[in-house]
């Protein structure tokens, strides 16, 4: 096998001179001899006690170390790579679809309300950009889109405070439903053209819209609130448990390759064997499993953090900001079609405006003249102001400026209807209001639509690379022990078989 | 045997490494949600609000709410101390570890969003304007040229004035208690600032009686959202969410309401029954 092949001329005997009496040999006389029992001038105690006397059975015991150490560096990286794949399940593929899936209900809801207050305001006008019956057309879209959010919003409360907030839900939506209804029924009663309702028509459409603000939509966002912390606790601890069992990892690799090392220099000395090629093999063979399993799992806590802070993160956040700047124009609607309640509706848009992008300002002229100054991006808080601080993908910059640039051309354009009203030109608001519905609305939210379709793309692409990671590792791992278990054995018999 | 004592080296060098991968988690301060004992800033004076009594303690909505909470968190109310703040005060003693969290008609904005987390709004107050039982005042437009109370350093007349442009009188005045006594008096027209606040005012006279006609009243014509939050050290947001929690819960068993009820009723304030949207704590 080797060059340095240098056997003991004969089997082993049992003590330095074959028959003769141990007890009379002076201790450490002589120098150790492969197949002698350790010469020791001292009584064994504590842990030595447990090392065997004679070299097949020390080559034992460090193979049957190694095995162990092996089998314990399998059981990390599998309770790791389980770890990893599981955070990646949760995020990519289980609770975090879902929860972007939930914030949707918020969306539809505010969709509802929006859409009974234009059918309302239009009237039987027919020669304007909206339509009664295209109005409640997409009223019964987002009604059944609602349903379907919401339903899996039920599935994800984990508690019974947020069981009995989906129940809740789901009475209000019956009882929205009921007052939309009458004030429906009401308005057909009472035909006028395009403009505020009659009184009563407003009165029950006051009591829906009431419910919709102060009871659906709060329970519906703080549902969806709920559902993102599950994904938040999830993804600490699998990114924690992944990041750890990566440490395990190398410190269990670091065991074998030390007992590994080991058993080569105990054969070495006693066998005068330089190196004991199925030995080398397997310890190269754990270097590599080791140094790639330490470097995939790095890889995995770094998909898991993309795919949370760069994808989930970012749609999550930015979805609510679509939702609220819907709220934000069907509050425009409102302030058009309920003069009564103008300043209220009025203030309103504001506060949802300042969610979305914050600038500091005391009326709503005010801060309409501050988001046109375009160079203090820098300043902006609220949900538009926190994805300027996140900027981290390409051409995320670039699709945040067109949504800037979208949202200011909005705001010019509220700011003028408002003006109208202001002169006293309601009439007129109304009609630009309704012959365009929604024009730089719609391009605004278009851009926003953009921005978050890189940040799904960053998501999905984080979690083809996680998935992609651990593929195959179901069937390495158990091949890698069985491999290096057999290169062990191999290198260790022929010694072992030299003492039969 | 040196095998074995390479393996005992690298499982020392291996323990460590576990340790200081724990240590990651471990530096954070302990989240209130886990904590035995609670610290809780309040107003000492906005009656019905956060007041403090001449017996030393505290009552109003906000201390109800802080106690509520505290509970729900799993507190003792013999473990529960309230400290007093004031505007100027809440967000250092926050940082500074001084509260754990602060209850005191605490309003939620974006600038102070990046100083301290806010767990709630437990209610969203308006804006809104008391007035004289007999005043014909219904609305902010109806100011125009009447006496409003001016409190120096409170933003609230300017929010009529300025962002709604009407033209009122202003009459300068200390404080909203100042501002009470000058209504009763009949200096000014209208107090308007956070509807909890004036209907607190509000209360202290109808508790004490005398003719319906001359009590003041809330004109229930809201102009602003105010959105009262718990503050708490920013980045817990296991103690975030634990606290929406107990507000959920509240509100779904009745307490918010009852609270309300007991705190603002007697003055007609139309309060809402229904939980507010919160902030999040992610």
């Amino acid at each position: 096998m080797t060059a340095v092949h240098q056997p003991p001329s004969a089997p082993p005997p049992a003590g330095p001179i074959a028959g003769g009496p141990p007890a009379t040999r002076p201790p450490s006389a002589e120098p150790a001899l492969p197949g002698r029992p350790a010469a020791r001038s001292e009584p064994r105690t504590g842990a030595a006690r447990l090392v065997p006397r004679t070299v097949a059975g020390r080559v034992r015991v460090l193979t049957a170390l190694i095995v162990v150490a092996l089998a314990a560096l399998l059981a990390v990286t599998w309770s790791a790579v389980a770890d990893a794949r599981d955070g990646v399940r949760v995020i990519g593929h289980d609770a975090g679809p879902q929860v972007v899936a939930t914030g949707d209900l918020y969306f539809q809801l505010i969709e509802m309300d929006a859409q009974l207050a234009d059918a309302l305001l239009v009237g039987r006008t027919q020669n304007l950009g909206v339509k009664r019956e295209q109005a409640l057309e997409s009223y019964d879209r987002s009604r059944r889109a609602a349903g379907a959010a919401l339903l899996q919003a039920a599935r994800l409360a984990d508690d019974p405070t947020e069981e009995r907030t989906a129940r809740e839900l789901l009475d209000a939506v019956a009882r929205y439903e009921r007052l939309a209804a009458q004030a429906l029924l009401l308005d057909e009663q009472t035909p006028h053209d395009a403009g505020p309702p009659p009184e009563r028509v407003l009165e029950t459409y006051r009591q829906a819209t009431d419910l919709m603000k102060l009871d659906l939509l709060p329970k519906a966002y703080n549902l969806t609130l709920d559902n993102g912390t599950l994904v938040r606790h999830t993804y600490e601890d699998k990114r924690d448990a992944v990041t750890a069992g990566r440490l395990w990892v190398l410190g269990t690799g670091l065991v074998v390759l030390a007992l590994l090392g080991g058993l080569q220099l105990f054969l070495f000395r006693r066998f005068r064997r330089l190196l004991n090629p199925a030995l080398a093999i397997a310890t190269l063979g754990t270097l590599v499993f080791v140094g790639v399993g330490f470097t995939m799992l790095g890889g995995q806590a770094d998909h898991l953090k993309k795919a949370k802070e760069d994808g989930f993160d970012s749609i999550l956040a930015l979805s609510r900001a679509r939702a609220i700047g819907n709220s934000a124009n069907a509050d425009q609607t409102k302030y058009l079609l309920d003069p009564a309640r103008a300043d209220t509706y009025e203030q309103v848009f504001l506060s949802k405006s300042q969610t979305i992008l914050y600038v500091k300002a005391d009326s709503l002229a005010q801060y309409s003249g501050a988001v046109q100054q375009t160079g203090k991006e820098n300043d902006y808080l609220g949900f538009l102001g926190s994805e300027f601080d996140r900027n981290r993908l390409p051409s995320q910059s670039q699709a945040l400026n067109a949504v800037f640039t979208d949202y200011r051309a909005y705001q010019r354009d509220d700011r003028s209807l408002r003006d109208l009203v202001a002169g006293g030109q309601r009439q007129q608001a109304i009609s630009t209001r309704l012959a365009s519905p929604d024009s730089s609305f719609g391009e605004y939210d278009r851009s926003l639509g953009g921005l978050i379709k890189i940040h799904s793309t960053a998501f999905n692409d984080a979690i083809k690379k996680g998935d992609d990671g651990t593929a195959g590792w179901n069937l390495v791992i158990p091949v890698a022990g069985i491999v290096l278990v057999a290169l062990v054995l191999a290198g260790v018999r022929p010694r072992l078989s030299e003492y039969r | 045997m040196r095998g074995r004592r390479i393996g005992a080296a690298a499982m020392a060098a291996f323990s460590v490494l576990g340790a200081a991968g724990c240590g990651i988690a471990g530096a954070d301060e302990v989240s209130l949600a886990d904590k035995d004992r609670l610290v809780i800033g309040v107003n000492k004076d906005q009656p019905g609000v956060g007041l403090r009594t001449a017996g030393g303690g505290y009552e109003g909505f906000d201390v109800d709410v802080a106690r509520e909470v505290a509970r729900r968190l799993g507190v003792r109310a013999a473990d529960v101390t309230f400290k007093e703040v004031t505007s100027a005060t809440r967000q250092r003693m926050i940082r500074g570890g001084d509260v754990d969290l602060v209850v005191a008609s605490y309003s939620i904005t974006p600038d102070r969003k990046r100083q301290v987390a806010f767990a709630g709004p437990y209610y969203i107050a308006h804006q809104d304007i008391l007035v004289r039982g007999d005043s014909p005042i219904k609305n902010v437009r109806d100011l125009r040229g009447r006496n409003l109370c001016m409190v120096q350093g409170s933003v609230s007349y300017e929010r009529v004035t300025k962002e709604k442009g009407v033209a009122a009188r202003l009459v300068p005045a200390t404080g909203y208690a100042d501002c009470f006594g000058k209504l009763t008096a009949g200096q000014v027209d209208a107090v308007s600032t956070d509807d909890l606040i004036l209907a607190g005012l509000a209360a202290q006279t109808a508790e004490s009686g005398g003719d319906a006609a001359d009590r003041p009243r809330i004109v229930n014509a809201p102009i602003s959202d105010e959105g009262y939050g718990i503050g708490l050290r920013l980045g817990d947001a296991d103690g975030c969410v634990a606290v929406n929690k107990a507000i959920t819960g509240m509100y779904q068993d009745g307490t918010a309401q009852r609270l309300l009820a007991k705190w603002f009723s007697p003055v007609g304030l139309k309060f809402t029954t229904t939980v507010p949207q919160f902030e999040g704590c992610d």
